[in-house]
């Protein structure tokens, strides 16, 4: 009930409000703002590729709000940091921290994020029961949209973690069946760096290695923050091995190419989208990160498609560094979810999280990696894993992952 | 690879572990030996060692490891870096203790050994904010020679860190017992009211231990940087908490059982990953410092601490 007083209160507000708009010159006075939460890894390790994603996000609603996408509703990004200096990378209990923010605030309609499935375990669960949905841009494990686990992850029932990836289901047997037909591959060693992620796509590619028929000499686990990783690799080389692969990210990664550079330089190198990015080209620096195959859970735009030329050009004249293809997929997340708000409110609906929910749930959005819906269990319908192989551009910035990163090609389905 | 070669291989890893373990951890037994306090802010001068010598090495013009010197200039350029480094470590050590520990020096209980914690994360806060989080691709002019071992490969890096070392843990030792300022040292450790009465400006030797333990953790920084090429803010914990372990499984306070708790420790290491696996490296070096702990309190040599008198 709204006391009179209260509705007074209500309506100054709002005619501050709509002063302090007409003073910045675009907002119309009635513009409700709908907050959108951007949850990633801003301190740590994979900071440098966090922040280009989120630079994607920012394109997207700048653009939405400056062309006036939803009449009478303006966006507004609210950045949320679950990396810590104690963790060096993501730590999944200030990421639960963050999704109780967002949850507590009825402002958010909507989320993005996170960049890491460690992060993403802790948020689901908190999310479900706050009905908050949030499109992930680039965390792949697949427990999180399992049905299977849907108790763990899932307690409301209703799927709210949805994503512009595929996940590691994909990401990592697919890697198995391109290393298996297309390098030919027979004995393989597999470490993994001990988070969510790693271990859950180290398994996966595992798994579909075997059944390929390669040879898995081993596993193992590699403490990120350790620095020491020449034990476990000399024992590598005494295996006479083909191939190393690693399910990790940045952190283990760059010391591990760094490493494995010195001590197995021939060996064939190959991680998942935890080595695509600028953090794993500056950390490791060239020559170490020289050769090692990369994936990423996402179609790969060739220098054909004009969106994805002009999504370039457009990000590096705004922020003047060169996008990574996760910047992509978040300028993605970023359009479903102006989609989804645009047609909450030309149904007339309340703008709520349920219904922005439904939106997205129901989405058919034409977005720069093509059109994007999602399956019952939020996600990606497109399941395209897309390989890449480091090779030194010298005449380009040397962490320009658009540059060093060759595309070579789809790693195939099995 | 033959066993034999992959045995001498995993010694070559952990030997050189275990120096740098070994230089860590003589900073630790430095400062318990007189003060009978654990210095945590230890860790994390090390790791802004590393930075101090990456700020050096980079003023020489030199970035990744594309700039490969030779010769004289190679030799003057890591000199200039190690003098540069450990003097910058050892003042940041001498500052630490006049500034945050001399003002808790009377204060009984672990008010001290707290504050070198805080002072920890202060310095490990400020290399976050000055530096960034990422991992930093270390300038190395290193040329990369190898000599064959049978099978095993012994890199000059590796020789370089044995090699400084050696001559600084033996520099530290023949300090420590033959010089005044060592006899000095050792006096305080043995019985600081003694010392001062026997003329002994305790206050100056305590000032002598920050500064030679934290110039060890400066040069320890630099090797470190130098044998993986890379560096992060992060670097301090690990190593640190390993080299702590070397002091204690030692004998802390005992400059030798420092040395040998480090070289231990970095081929326990080395030899878990071989033979067992990486993911229990730290399980295994837990669990061996429980034992020796178990059946010799003291540590292998032998722990030097003041008499409480």
């Amino acid at each position: 009930m709204i006391t009179r007083r209260a509705a007074a209160r209500l309506f100054a507000g709002s005619a501050l409000a709509g002063a302090i708009g007409a003073n910045g010159g675009a907002a119309f006075a009635a513009d409700k703002v709908v907050k959108v939460g951007i949850n990633l890894s801003f301190t740590g390790a994979d900071a440098e590729d966090a922040d280009r994603m989120k630079d994607g996000a920012v394109m997207a609603f700048e653009a939405a709000n400056q062309a006036n996408a939803v009449p009478g509703y303006k966006f507004d990004l609210v950045s949320f940091d679950d990396g810590t200096a104690t963790a060096g990378q993501y730590d999944p209990a200030q990421a639960a921290t963050n999704a109780r923010k967002m949850v507590s605030d009825r402002g958010f309609v909507a989320a993005i994020g996170p960049q890491m499935s460690g992060a993403g375990k802790a948020m689901a669960p908190i999310l479900s029961q706050g009905d908050l949905a949030i499109i992930t841009p680039s965390s792949t494990n697949p427990d999180i949209t399992n049905p299977k686990f849907a108790e763990q992850y899932d307690p409301s029932g209703k799927p709210i973690y949805f994503r512009t990836v595929t996940t590691d289901a994909y990401q990592g047997p697919n890697m198995a069946n391109f290393m298996a037909e297309k390098l030919d591959v027979k004995t393989i060693y597999i470490l993994d760096d001990s988070g969510a992620y790693g271990v859950g796509l180290a398994d996966a590619f595992e798994a579909q290695a075997k059944k390929k028929g390669m040879q898995v000499a081993g596993r193992d686990r590699l403490d990120p923050k350790a620095a020491d990783y020449t034990a476990v690799l000399t024992k590598i080389k005494s295996l006479n091995l083909q191939a190393i692969y690693y399910g990790g990210v940045a952190q283990a990664g760059v010391k591990l190419a760094k490493q494995a550079y010195d001590i197995v330089p021939k060996m064939i190198k190959a991680g998942g989208d935890g080595v695509y990015g600028a953090s794993f080209l500056s950390g490791g620096g060239f020559p170490a990160v020289e050769g090692w195959y990369a994936t990423v859970a996402s179609p790969h735009l060739t220098g054909g498609d004009q969106r994805a030329e002009q999504f370039v050009e457009a990000f590096r004249g705004r922020f003047g560094m060169a996008p990574v293809d996760y910047s992509i997929t978040s300028y993605d997340a970023a359009l479903v979810i102006i989609d989804a708000v645009k047609r909450v409110a030309a149904s007339g609906k309340p703008m709520n999280r349920d219904n922005v929910r439904n939106a997205i749930q129901t989405a058919k959005v034409p977005t720069i990696q093509g059109t994007v819906s999602f399956d019952k269990y939020g996600d990606l319908a497109d399941r395209t894993v897309s390989v890449f192989q480091i090779k030194k551009d010298p005449k380009a910035p040397l962490d320009d992952a658009t540059k060093q990163y060759a595309y070579v090609g789809v790693a195939p389905q099995s | 690879m033959t066993f034999t070669d992959l045995l001498l291989q995993q010694t070559i890893n952990g030997l050189s572990l275990g120096a740098m373990y070994a230089l860590l951890a003589l900073g630790f037994t430095l400062v318990y030996g007189i003060l009978e306090l654990i210095n945590f802010a230890h860790f994390n001068v090390f790791m802004v060692g590393s930075f101090i010598a990456m700020a050096v090495l980079q003023g020489f013009g030199l970035s990744g490891q594309d700039m490969i010197l030779t010769g004289l200039p190679l030799v003057g350029v890591l000199a200039v870096a190690f003098v540069v480094t450990m003097f910058g470590c050892g003042v940041l050590g001498v500052v630490i203790e006049r500034l945050s520990l001399r003002p808790l020096r009377n204060v009984k209980g672990p008010a001290a050994m707290i504050t070198t914690i805080g002072v920890s994360y202060i310095l490990f806060n400020i290399i976050l904010l000055g530096y960034g989080a990422d991992a930093k691709n270390y300038p190395n002019p290193m040329p990369t020679v190898r000599w064959h071992i049978g099978g095993a490969v012994l890199d000059m890096r590796v020789v370089l860190i044995w090699g400084v070392s050696l001559v600084l843990m033996l520099g530290l030792y023949y300090f420590v017992q033959r010089s005044r300022v060592g006899k000095a040292m050792r006096a305080t450790a043995q019985d600081p009211e003694a010392a001062r009465m026997m003329g002994v400006e305790v206050d100056r030797i305590i000032v002598m231990a920050f500064f030679l333990g934290s110039a060890l953790a400066g040069a320890a920084g630099l090797i470190f940087g130098l044998y993986y090429n890379f560096t992060s803010f992060l670097i301090g914990f690990t190593a640190g908490l390993r080299a702590f372990t070397a002091a204690v499984l030692g004998g802390i306070g005992n400059v030798p059982g420092a040395m040998l708790g480090g070289i231990i420790i970095g081929l326990v290491e080395a030899m878990a990953s071989q033979f067992i696996a990486t993911a229990w490296a730290d399980v295994i070096i837990f669990s061996i410092l429980v034992l020796v702990l178990v059946f010799r309190p003291a540590g292998l040599l032998g722990r030097v601490a003041p008499s409480k008198s």
